[in-house]
């Protein structure tokens, strides 16, 4: 008798959640908020520090969360390169010879508790990051404030000035958001605080237009509401736009988790999901759409770009530049983007993306030199690697499988990329005493069969994708290729101490306004560490172990120059041909992201159609896509 | 008395032994990692930031610093044992400053209400359903339930859970994607129901591989045990059936059952690490996962520490009460 | 004496058993005679359904998936083979010492088995796998599968020997003047070999569990075949969410046969082999 009524109760216990989810419907949403006051976004990866503690100084931010809570002098706009004015209201002054600073604040904005910003925020902001350099997040920070900052003081209620301890023509870049930057300090707060670096800002003020006011403990999301005084926040006044009143960050999991949310209506926007998961959100969701209405529907504007590098190290076979170049011209370009790629990205001959601004920077001006540029396969035999008609074979392509290629090929598939001459690699090859053997695989110059030790991280769709198509294509080519897909931070660790020969890392030699200092100053041969060491332990920046002193020498002259500067352009022009002459990285495809918006509630955000802001919400700079929300009418 | 001298005492101090090399050998084993968790925490802060090369190199020392990572392997050996002693399990490097005891006890919770109920259910009915088809081996019921289970048990877990997943979010929308439950913590009827609403997938695909397995070995085991005369003379004898099953037939095949149950009771804390990442439930198996990733040692240790000391309990326990379940173990 | 002929003629489980592990040797023969290689992509074209000529359709990545099926048997069979010897005959062994001559030995075996225990297996794997950075073969993976799974067996042989060796019939035979080893082979045996054969299915079972789970958090040789990597890249490749299921069907419905193939085998064996079922079973058919 007592086991049956047991079974009972097991019965019981296991069919009532199923009852009890049929009386609730499908509302997966963890808060309860009308829907169409929410704006649900996706929130990229789970977050595992920071929860409950918004003190971002110390902690770390997160992505979006510090778009919609912090705010910094300037931001760059990666889809035009443009500075937007965010807490300050002019760019930075310097002086003649860049050893002073100024900067003039936006009057009337306020922290979220009523108090009026003012320069005193900015100097106090500086000074405590500088007094606290083991503040674990503003430590890169304090460390530059610490050996550029001589003194920083206020000139008046609003306009701050820095005077410097040597030249620095970028010092602003501290406080030019790309993906984040000095956020400002509410002074009124800090100076009450006991230890700034382990004070959990639990209920934070902030200067942007959003507070947080729930979280979950176990880092899958985080709600947020919109100010009443959103008028005061720089970002409502920029926008002029309230935006939704609640937003809520939320971590599904990985594409298919995604696509599911939003065909359920549980997510209004994703940053990005692979080719298949996007699918499948077309077929299942009507209401929503990427950056281009149809083909080839991803934004391809991120400020990034795909390459193929070399450890110069690992294989000495690396360092011959008809290597090289071999490698480059067995890689069929427009297979590769078409086939593996789906064919949405833009292709690229260089580590830099064509973007807007970028295009007309760099692109644009190097044709000619790429159109002529020769290498020589013989002693007076040159050939012409450049191939500017491979946008229109793409478009090809796309037409042949029913797609309308929106508008011209070079605006939509990039300028041009290296011909596929396998027939000229191999001619390279041989010259260099490379052979083939008897099944037609290539034998190194010392009669061992060629091996290409290919490392890319499956969970980086579009490396790994452009990885297997090297690994066919130079297979095809007779070259053996292993291709090994590695755990994340196992890639990582591999590529900080050289363990590697060839990889797909993802870097580019300029920032979004079109400076490329920055970038490459590790680079420089005097932070050369060897193959077995960190390649950071000098602080340097080249994990395949480039050595060149010519590059040192351009990065010298590049630190002198003025970043707004027409020489710093040119400059960076040299460096590219430099680079690309010597092939030190085959470039081939530049970012794209399906970031992509469901209309079911919201409508406004940036398109092609209607590029107002970037789409890249996850970058400080990303905020107004968000303010600039409005719902749709019913 | 002798008994607990003979018996309990070098039991007990098996179970500290047990748990001591356990713990070093985990505390050695991420160390041989290649991952550095330093250079990974350097990768994070810098990735997007243009960091002069004087400031990278500061960034490293501060970082060894607060990690806690100068000194030799020893050094750190000790004080990590001095930390533990103290119930400080440290701070997690990934996800720093937090600390390793709020992580865990942000997960824990979860974990065990979803593993143990799985865990204490599928075993129960398991046994019950499978002890009543060996004896019942001839009925329809016993059968079916066989043929039926046997396929469904060498389906690897990872497929259950996701077909599961795909079926009931995806295809027929009734459970939601994500998280433990819904709203505030509180003893209502709308945030226990939410907590039943989101573990039942999870759960329910635990339960499923669970069950068949048990199930089959419980099967086995009666079946193994009804050959035995003394059911044979006891059927003859007359006794009633249920009595035979219970206080016979299943009584005799306790022994490692309980040994399982106590085993996967004490596993609870390593967390149901495939489940939660596929079902995005929020317990201390995915806490572990990225962990692992990222070479947190600390969080590592502090989450193997619990499953340690959890199982060598578990075993413990099973052990002393081996007595209790089946009086013919002598001891010698 | 039993001979499998008659084994095939009364035990319907075995004879099923027997049909279904031959369709697998098939298979993995078949392999050898793969008109692809293994790792040979863009070979057919891609994203087909099943057909006449693709029998289980294509994949994403341009491959035959009955042909990547044979290899991918071939492999799985490999690592699981290796791992259940390596795991049980260190399991049995360990089992049967500690239950057989007891005492500190036991005690001895049991701290060392307790302490192996302990240390959970997936975070430990995981662990390794990355410290392999990527080099780990089929092989390899078949010896780490096998070391991890011989405690939780020895521990069960270990308990069932106990419940032996109380047994009466045990102290029969030691009044009798039986010595240890006879008692061992012809008494106990009889009762061991089913419940090895069972937990042999079970080895089988976590072996290909492990493997898939492996596989499926990427860290096993992707580019090997086999019905985990088979899954990993049929996720990657989000074969459910665009409805190519043939390429995830494939490997699962072949996982469940392989065992069930096994496992039945093992219940006609098993039961043929304890001879008070054996007796049992002709009272039935009379």
């Amino acid at each position: 008798m007592a086991r049956k009524v047991l079974f009972l109760l097991l019965l019981v216990l296991i069919l009532a959640p199923a009852g009890v989810s049929v009386a609730q419907g499908p509302s997966g949403l963890p808060v309860d908020v009308p829907r169409e006051e929410l704006f649900v976004a996706d929130q990229i990866y789970r977050f595992s520090s920071g929860i409950g503690n918004y003190n971002l100084w110390s902690n770390g931010d997160q992505p979006h969360r510090h778009a919609l809570m912090m705010e910094t002098l300037w931001l760059r706009d990666m889809e035009t390169g443009e500075l937007i004015m965010d807490v300050a209201i002019s760019g930075p002054e310097y002086n003649d010879d860049f050893t002073q600073m100024n900067v003039n604040l936006r009057e009337g904005i306020f922290w979220s508790d009523g108090v009026e910003f003012t320069a005193d925020d900015l100097v106090y902001t500086i000074e405590t990051i500088r007094a606290n350099p083991d503040m674990p997040a503003s430590g890169g920070w304090a460390s530059q404030l610490n050996q550029y900052v001589d003194t920083v003081e206020k000139t008046g209620d609003y306009s701050v000035q820095f005077n410097l301890t040597e030249s620095n023509p970028r010092f602003h870049t501290l406080f030019e958001a790309r993906w984040n930057g000095i956020y400002m300090m509410p002074k009124h707060i800090f100076e009450t605080v006991e230890d700034p670096v382990t004070f959990r800002f639990e209920n934070p003020v902030v200067l942007g237009a959003y507070v947080p006011t729930q979280f979950d403990p176990n880092g899958y999301w985080e709600l947020f509401e919109r100010r009443e005084d959103w008028e005061r926040t720089p970002s409502g006044i920029i926008t002029g736009n309230p935006g939704p009143k609640y937003i809520l960050l939320i971590f599904y999991g990985d594409s298919a988790k995604k696509a599911i949310a939003m065909s359920r209506g549980e997510l209004d926007v994703y940053f990005d999901v692979d080719y298949e998961a996007f699918q499948t959100t077309l077929d299942t969701t009507p209401t929503a759409r990427s950056w281009y209405t149809e083909f080839p529907w991803a934004y391809p504007n991120e400020v990034d770009a795909r390459n193929f590098d070399f450890n110069f190290e690992s294989e000495p076979l690396f360092q011959n530049k008809d290597v090289r170049w071999a490698l480059a011209l067995s890689l069929n370009i427009v297979e590769l983007q078409t086939e593996y790629i789906g064919g949405v990205a833009k292709v690229t001959m260089m580590p830099i993306p064509p973007t807007q601004l970028l295009s007309r920077l760099y692109h644009e001006p190097m044709q000619e030199w790429l159109n002529n540029l020769e290498i020589e396969i013989e002693p007076g035999e040159m050939f012409k690697p450049y191939d500017p008609t491979v946008p229109d074979q793409i478009a090809a392509w796309a037409e042949e499988q029913g797609y309308t290629v929106p508008g011209d090929p070079v605006d939509v598939f990039g300028y041009g990329w290296w011909k596929y001459a396998p027939d000229v690699a191999e001619r390279l090859l041989l010259k260099n005493g490379f052979t083939r053997d008897g099944n037609g695989k290539w034998l190194k110059p010392d009669g061992t069969p060629w091996t290409i030790d290919l490392q890319s991280p499956p969970d980086e769709n579009d490396a790994f994708r452009m990885g297997t198509a090297a690994a066919d294509m130079w297979s095809d080519f007779g070259i053996q290729v292993n291709l090994q897909g590695l755990e994340r931070s196992v890639w990582d660790q591999n590529r900080f101490v050289g363990q590697y020969q060839m990889s797909t890392p993802w870097f580019t030699f300029v920032l979004p306004s079109g400076d490329s200092w920055p970038q490459i100053r590790g680079w420089h041969p005097q932070y050369y560490v060897p193959n077995g060491e960190d390649f950071r332990s000098k602080g340097g920046g080249t994990a395949f172990r480039l050595n060149d002193p010519k590059i040192g020498e351009m990065i010298d002259a590049m630190a002198a120059l003025s970043p707004d500067s027409e020489e710093n352009v040119q400059a960076v022009i040299e460096l590219s041909k430099y680079w690309v002459e010597n092939m030190y990285s085959i470039t081939a495809i530049s970012f794209k992201k399906f970031v992509t918006w469901d209309q079911r509630y919201w409508t406004g955000f940036p398109t092609s159609e209607n590029p107002n802001y970037m789409p890249l919400y996850w970058f400080q700079g990303g905020k107004f896509a968000f303010q600039n929300l409005t719902p749709v009418t019913q | 008395m002798s008994l607990l001298r003979e018996f309990i005492l070098p039991r007990l101090l098996q179970w500290a032994l047990v748990i001591f090399v356990g713990i070093t050998i985990t505390f050695l084993i991420p160390r041989l990692s290649p991952v550095n968790p330093i250079s990974q925490a350097l990768g994070r802060l810098t990735a997007f930031q243009n960091v002069a090369p004087e400031a990278m190199v500061e960034l490293r020392e501060t970082l060894e610093d607060l990690y806690g990572l100068n000194g030799s392997i020893f050094d750190q050996y000790v004080a990590f044992w001095k930390r533990v002693l103290r119930g400080d399990l440290g701070p997690s490097f990934s996800a720093f400053p937090r600390s390793v005891n709020e992580m865990i006890g942000a997960g824990l919770g979860w974990t065990i209400g979803l593993l143990g109920t799985a865990v204490i259910s599928s075993w129960l009915l398991g046994l019950l359903l499978g002890s009543l088809a060996g004896y019942f081996s001839n009925r329809w019921w016993s059968q079916v339930l066989d043929k039926l289970l046997i396929f469904i048990y060498p389906v690897p877990y990872y497929i259950v859970a996701f077909v599961l997943l795909m079926a009931f979010t995806f295809y027929l929308p009734i459970f939601p994607l994500v998280g433990g439950a819904k709203g505030t913590p509180g003893l209502n009827w709308e945030y226990i129901s939410s907590v039943l609403h989101h573990s039942f997938l999870p759960a329910f695909s635990i339960m499923v591989g669970a069950l068949a397995f048990r199930f089959i070995m419980a099967k086995t085991l009666a079946t193994s045990e009804l050959a035995s005369d003394y059911v044979q003379y006891a059927e003859m004898g007359g006794l009633p059936r249920r009595k035979i099953i219970t206080n016979y037939v299943m009584r005799n095949t306790m022994l490692p059952q309980i040994t399982d149950l106590g085993l996967s009771l004490g596993a609870i804390f390593e967390g149901a690490l495939i489940t939660e990442v596929v079902f995005a439930y929020p317990g201390v198996g995915s806490v572990l996962y990225n962990s692992i990733i990222s070479a947190d040692y600390n969080v590592i240790m502090g989450i193997t520490l619990l499953s340690i000391v959890g199982i060598a309990t578990a075993s413990l326990l099973v052990d002393l009460s081996y007595p209790l379940f089946d009086p013919r173990v002598r001891l010698r | 004496m039993i001979t499998v002929r008659d084994l095939l003629r009364f035990s319907p489980s075995f004879r099923y058993g027997a049909i279904i592990l031959m369709v697998v040797v098939v298979l993995i023969i078949l392999s050898y005679f793969s008109p692809f290689e293994p790792d040979d992509r863009r070979a057919v074209p891609r994203n087909e359904p099943p057909s006449f000529e693709y029998l289980l359709g294509t994949t994403s990545t341009g491959q035959d998936v009955f042909w990547m099926l044979t290899f991918a048997i071939r492999n799985t069979m490999i690592i699981a083979g290796v791992a259940v010897i390596i795991g049980r005959t260190i399991g049995v062994l360990l089992g049967m010492i500690s239950g057989y001559v007891g005492g500190t030995l036991d005690r001895v075996l049991s701290s060392i088995v307790d302490s192996v225990i302990v240390i959970p297996r997936l975070p430990l794997v995981i662990l390794i796998a990355s410290i392999l950075r990527g080099q780990i073969t089929i092989i390899t993976l078949a010896v780490l599968i096998g070391i991890l799974d011989w405690a939780y067996p020895s521990k069960r042989y270990r308990a069932q020997i106990f419940s032996l060796r109380e047994r009466e019939f045990t102290q029969t035979a030691v009044f009798a003047g039986m010595n240890t080893f006879k008692i061992v082979v012809q008494e106990h045996l009889p009762f061991l070999i089913p419940f090895l054969l069972a937990d042999m299915v079970s080895g089988f079972l976590f072996a290909i569990g492990f493997e898939v789970t492996l596989s499926i958090l990427g860290l096993s040789d992707l580019n090997a075949q086999s019905i985990g990597t088979m899954i990993y890249w049929g996720n990657y490749y989000q074969a459910l969410l665009s409805k190519q299921i043939w390429v995830l069907a494939a490997p699962i419905a072949a996982s469940v046969l392989i065992v069930v193939g096994f496992y039945l085998m093992s219940i006609g064996l098993g039961t043929y082999l304890d001879p008070r079922t054996r007796l049992k079973r002709l009272e039935v058919r009379g």
